[in-house]
């Protein structure tokens, strides 16, 4: 109880409710009798390693902040769960007692737990929704709710009020000049750029980026050295491939807009003639390539239907 | 017409030569139209041709079975409909859930024939739906390419339509959706209402109007609609191109389709109360407001009294109208936009907020192949198209390019909304080969007649006036040549592209289930229905069924038996109790059921014939569904280490709860492949794990030849002793 106190204010002292713990905090709190009357939910975080893109430690660990915040706020005063996190090159013994060799890590000490290496792990896939699914495993575990996650808005109420009352004085000059004409609305050439770009950012399956938080190119299993650009496979993407597709779609088409248009006004005929021959080069090498490409990854093999009689 | 003027001046003979040649061009379009009009409707028959004339997937079966009801009692009774046949104990409105555009018109065109003395049945009717629709879509697109641009476009846009595999996928002969209809309305309404605007001629807007009236009778994708014209009405205004043709042509077709949409029971006073529909009347106030100004302006005629007058009024009015839209949302008037909606502005809010949206297929946003398999050369050509557009902006082509900029981002963020995207795309791309190809032609022409002649025809349009003078110059007529075939094999690889992907992945009806043989033969399994005439002819006409809510529909609609749960998935609580029954053990089930009356159980089963879509890869959604209102059912219960497993190391809840006992009973005696042991899954590509299965509640009653469908019966209740 002594030990619930300590940590209730060790708790407080942390804006987001996790508590740092190190070596001799963790045989303090978490190595006491069995059954305690806590559990301890522990991140396993190596400031090292924090560079290492691919294991998304910072992010998992502002997450994980982001978990703890919004258990304090349902549950205020709680003494049933605490959240910590350990750091790799302070507390190496406490990382050997866990039995933790590998991160991302996090693990559950409930309070029946007697040794430290017998708490329960919270798997890969309960990291791929971030705190969300992290919510989710704490409630099946312990029980406990933790409550809508309350994630801070991207601007904050300041900023949205001073962004609102800038955009509702700028209303006035910005009617005054669409009255008179002169903005970059009435360019067309600005236009046609962001219609460019809206048809690139969707062909190039852009969107599917986003919303499923695909990587531009992942590294080959077997090979870690190399890259993979291209996904064979009709269900997914990569950021790349589809920009590179969405890249040539473009190409062609503006090579056929600049053939009739702007090619014409050029006087020299030498040069008029060696484009000609360099657009339809590329412009078949493109089609190709994209054919190609299509064909490849999803597998399909489209041919014509011909009267049965002519074979 | 400038062509009129030019073949005036024109000596006698030549001008009947002239004359010959412009009906020669009519013919030639005319019948190049009517072939296009047949093309879009026999490239839709391979489902037909491949399977046989019947109703396809799910939801069609509903529509079907409400055309068959108001095609024999009538509208009045159709309006009025409550069908207790399904969402047993609670049955369903039907007249006022739906939307009653593509009931009414196939229960016309039945009616039409019968008129005629051709004794058809309405489900031949219902199947050759779609299909009639998208050949009369070929048609609007002609006489809207024709009003963007010109008549050349507006053919090849109707060519390029007729087999666009983004439309097709959801018109093929017994695909009987809302969406068959619903495409046409859609491009129809455009149409009107850009002619209404580039006429300024209220008969036009009123004809716009009753476009936008079908549409909504016809699909909730209606929406698009209402937003996209105050949009491009909002661009023109910031533009700098407002003007009376514009304001008599939105403000005609706004308040006579509001009127109109809202006796639609299923719209009703939504279109006036709902935040999806807010921007077109805030559109509405905003051009009275423009209008006052430039009425003020010209009485005043003095700029400065003029600035302070549109600064007062500005002000009032921007004040007034927050308030207003401020009060209206505070006091619960103006509803919030619905999750759909937000998932299209924001398109991470649905992975977020709405599992039940993210989950189902067709909501998934689209990779790049999905474009390509759609759309194939028509990619290549929409950037050219655009181009052109901007470079001869009209208000037409302004039109075209939002549409098509708009309906193209919605489709990169859902895959079902290529469709409305395919319209807009066959357009402007229409615009890019029908400008390049026209001017390739000419200049090939050039050479071998008298300059004088060509600027004389080419007159007929202004474009390619412009074009060919300036264009005549840079071309070797061999490179005219090799382009112009380069075109025309492009378009050919189009065409051979779309004739693949119809009869390869657009036609399947999924409910007749087609597999290659062991000897490359064609194996059709006819198991769903074999089971659902078993369950019209061998139960009682009052038994309820319980599945799972993908067969509500066909269940109701062939079978002709009560359902408990069905593809109008409008109450959750509902579904989730269905799907805790499937996921309880049997004697819990069996309580579920008995406060249910349900008294045959179906279950679809694909262990036998590898058939991947059936009940237990689709168990995982009923835990979830049903653990979502009882926490009882948890999702953890049935999987091991986060996995999902059927053989010997599942979960043990798993391996007894109801769903596992109904599919796989008696399967541990089946051999399924040779050299495998009995029990093998082939979908899963397991051994099972429980192979000695007892039911206790309930009895086999009928399973299917290949094992795909299987149904049981409730037991009556023990007798007391």
């Amino acid at each position: 109880d002594d030990l619930v106190a300590e940590l209730q204010s060790l708790r407080s002292r942390s804006p987001s409710g996790v508590i740092h713990l190190t070596d001799t905090s963790i045989t303090r709190f978490l190595s006491a009798p069995a059954p305690r009357p806590y559990s301890v939910l522990v991140f396993f975080d190596a400031a090292s390693l924090h560079s290492k893109t691919d294991l998304h430690l910072p992010q998992l660990r502002r997450e994980f902040a982001l978990l703890s915040a919004s258990f304090l706020a349902h549950n205020p005063a709680s003494a049933d769960l605490f959240f910590a996190d350990i750091e790799f090159s302070e507390s190496q013994h406490s990382f050997a007692q866990f039995g933790v060799n590998s991160l991302p890590h996090v693990r559950l000490v409930r309070p029946e737990h007697t040794r430290l290496a017998g708490s329960e792990q919270m798997d890969q896939s309960h990291f791929s929704r971030l705190a969300d699914s992290m919510a989710e495993f704490v409630e099946s575990r312990t029980g406990l709710e933790v409550g809508p996650i309350v994630r801070p808005p991207l601007v904050s109420r300041n900023q949205m009020i001073l962004l609102v009352i800038l955009f509702l004085v700028s209303i006035p000059f910005l009617i005054k000049r669409i009255m008179d004409g002169e903005t970059l609305f009435h360019d067309r050439r600005v236009w046609m750029a962001g219609a460019l770009f809206i048809y690139f950012f969707s062909v190039s399956g852009g969107m599917y980026g986003i919303i499923r938080h695909t990587p531009m190119f992942i590294t080959d299993r077997s090979d870690p050295n190399k890259l993979v650009f291209f996904y064979q496979g009709s269900g997914m993407q990569l950021g790349a491939e589809g920009f590179a597709v969405g890249f040539l779609y473009t190409l062609v088409g503006l090579m056929i807009a600049m053939v009739t248009h702007l090619l014409v006004r050029v006087e020299s005929l030498q040069i008029q003639r060696f484009t000609m021959l360099a657009v339809m080069i590329i412009g078949w090498w493109a089609v190709k390539k994209v054919i190609l490409l299509d064909n490849w990854k999803t597998g399909y093999s489209i041919h014509t239907f011909w009267p049965s009689s002519w074979r | 017409m400038a062509a009129a003027t030019a073949l005036d001046s024109l000596p006698a003979p030549l001008r009947s030569l002239r004359l010959k040649t412009k009906q020669q061009e009519l013919l030639l379009r005319v019948s190049a139209l009517a072939l296009i009009y047949v093309l879009a409707f026999v490239v839709r028959l391979f489902s037909v041709l491949r399977y046989e004339s019947m109703i396809h997937e799910f939801d069609p079966y509903f529509n079907y079975r409400t055309t068959l009801f108001l095609s024999d009692h009538g509208f009045s009774e159709f309006w009025n409909w409550f069908d207790f046949e399904s969402w047993y104990p609670l049955g369903r409105v039907v007249g006022g859930t739906l939307f009653p555009g593509l009931m009414v018109t196939a229960a016309l065109l039945h009616r039409l024939l019968r008129a005629l003395s051709l004794a058809v049945h309405i489900r031949e009717v219902c199947v050759l739906t779609a299909p009639f629709f998208a050949a009369n879509t070929t048609l609007v697109a002609y006489a809207f390419g024709r009003e963007i641009w010109d008549s050349g476009a507006g053919l090849v846009a109707a060519a390029l339509i007729a087999v666009c595999p983004g439309y097709i996928s959801r018109s093929v002969a017994g695909s009987y959706d809302n969406e068959g209809v619903a495409i046409f309305a859609l491009l129809l309404t455009f149409y009107l209402f850009v002619r209404a605007v580039n006429t300024g001629s209220l008969a036009w807007s009123l004809a716009s109007a009753f476009g936008y009236f079908y549409m909504v009778s016809a699909w909730g994708g209606y929406v698009f609609i209402i937003n996209l014209l105050p949009l491009y009405v909002l661009v023109l205004l910031v533009t700098g191109r407002y003007s009376q043709r514009l304001y008599v042509a939105y403000n005609s077709t706004y308040v006579l389709g509001m009127l109109l949409a809202m006796q639609i029971r299923f719209v009703g006073f939504q279109h006036v109360q709902s935040g999806e529909h807010m921007a077109a009347m805030g559109v509405f106030f905003l051009l009275q407001v423009f209008f006052f100004l430039d009425w003020v302006k010209y009485l005043l005629n003095d700029a400065k009294l003029f600035k302070s007058f549109l600064r007062i009024t500005l002000t009032c009015v921007i004040t007034v109208g927050t308030l207003a839209l401020g009060i209206g949302t505070a006091s619960g008037y103006i509803s919030p936009w619905t999750g759909r909606f937000y998932s299209l502005l924001d398109p991470t809010y649905a992975k977020d907020h709405i599992p039940i949206i993210a989950s189902v297929s067709e909501h998934q946003p689209t990779a790049w192949s999905s474009f390509m398999f759609d759309f194939h050369i028509l990619l290549f050509l929409f950037p050219a198209g655009l181009y052109f557009c901007f470079k001869r902006l009209s208000d037409a082509t302004i039109f075209i390019v939002m549409y098509g900029l708009t309906s193209m981002y919605f489709a990169g963020v859902m895959v079902r909304l290529i469709l409305v995207a395919a319209p807009a795309v066959c357009l402007i791309s229409a615009i890019a080969a029908s400008a390049t190809i026209k001017n390739l032609t000419t200049l090939i022409r050039t050479k071998s007649k008298s300059p004088q002649t060509v600027s004389g025809k080419s007159s007929g349009s202004k474009a390619a006036a412009k074009g060919a003078v300036d264009q005549s110059l840079p071309f070797q007529q061999n490179v005219a040549i090799a382009l112009l075939l380069g075109a025309f094999y492009l378009l050919s690889r189009y065409a051979v592209h779309c004739t693949w992907v119809t009869s390869e992945a657009y036609s399947s009806p999924s409910i007749v289930l087609a597999a290659r043989g062991h000897n490359g033969g064609r194996v059709i399994f006819d198991d769903y229905r074999e089971a659902y005439y078993w369950l019209r002819q061998n139960t009682p006409s009052d038994a309820k069924i319980m599945s799972w809510w993908d067969y509500g529909y066909q269940i109701t609609a062939m079978g002709n038996r009560t359902v408990i749960v069905d593809n109008n998935t409008w109450n959750n609580t509902h579904i989730a109790t269905v799907g805790r029954a499937m996921s309880s053990y049997e004697d819990e089930a069996y309580e579920i059921m008995q406060s249910l009356d349900v008294n045959y159980v179906l279950v679809v089963f694909g262990g036998v014939t590898g058939y991947s879509s059936d009940d237990i890869n689709k168990f995982l959604w009923m835990v979830r569904i049903g653990g979502g209102v009882f926490p009882v059912i948890k999702e953890p219960d049935y999987l091991v280490n986060g996995e999902y497993r059927v053989d010997k190391g599942a979960a043990p809840k798993m391996l007894n709860c109801l769903m596992y006992k109904l599919c796989y009973y008696r399967f541990g005696e089946l051999t399924t492949e040779y050299g495998k042991p009995p029990g093998y899954d082939r979908v899963r590509g397991v051994e099972i794990g429980n192979k000695d299965i007892k039911l206790e509640y309930l009895e086999e009653a009928f399973t299917t030849s290949n094992w795909i469908v299987r149904i049981y019966k409730v037991k009556p209740p023990k007798n007391r002793s």
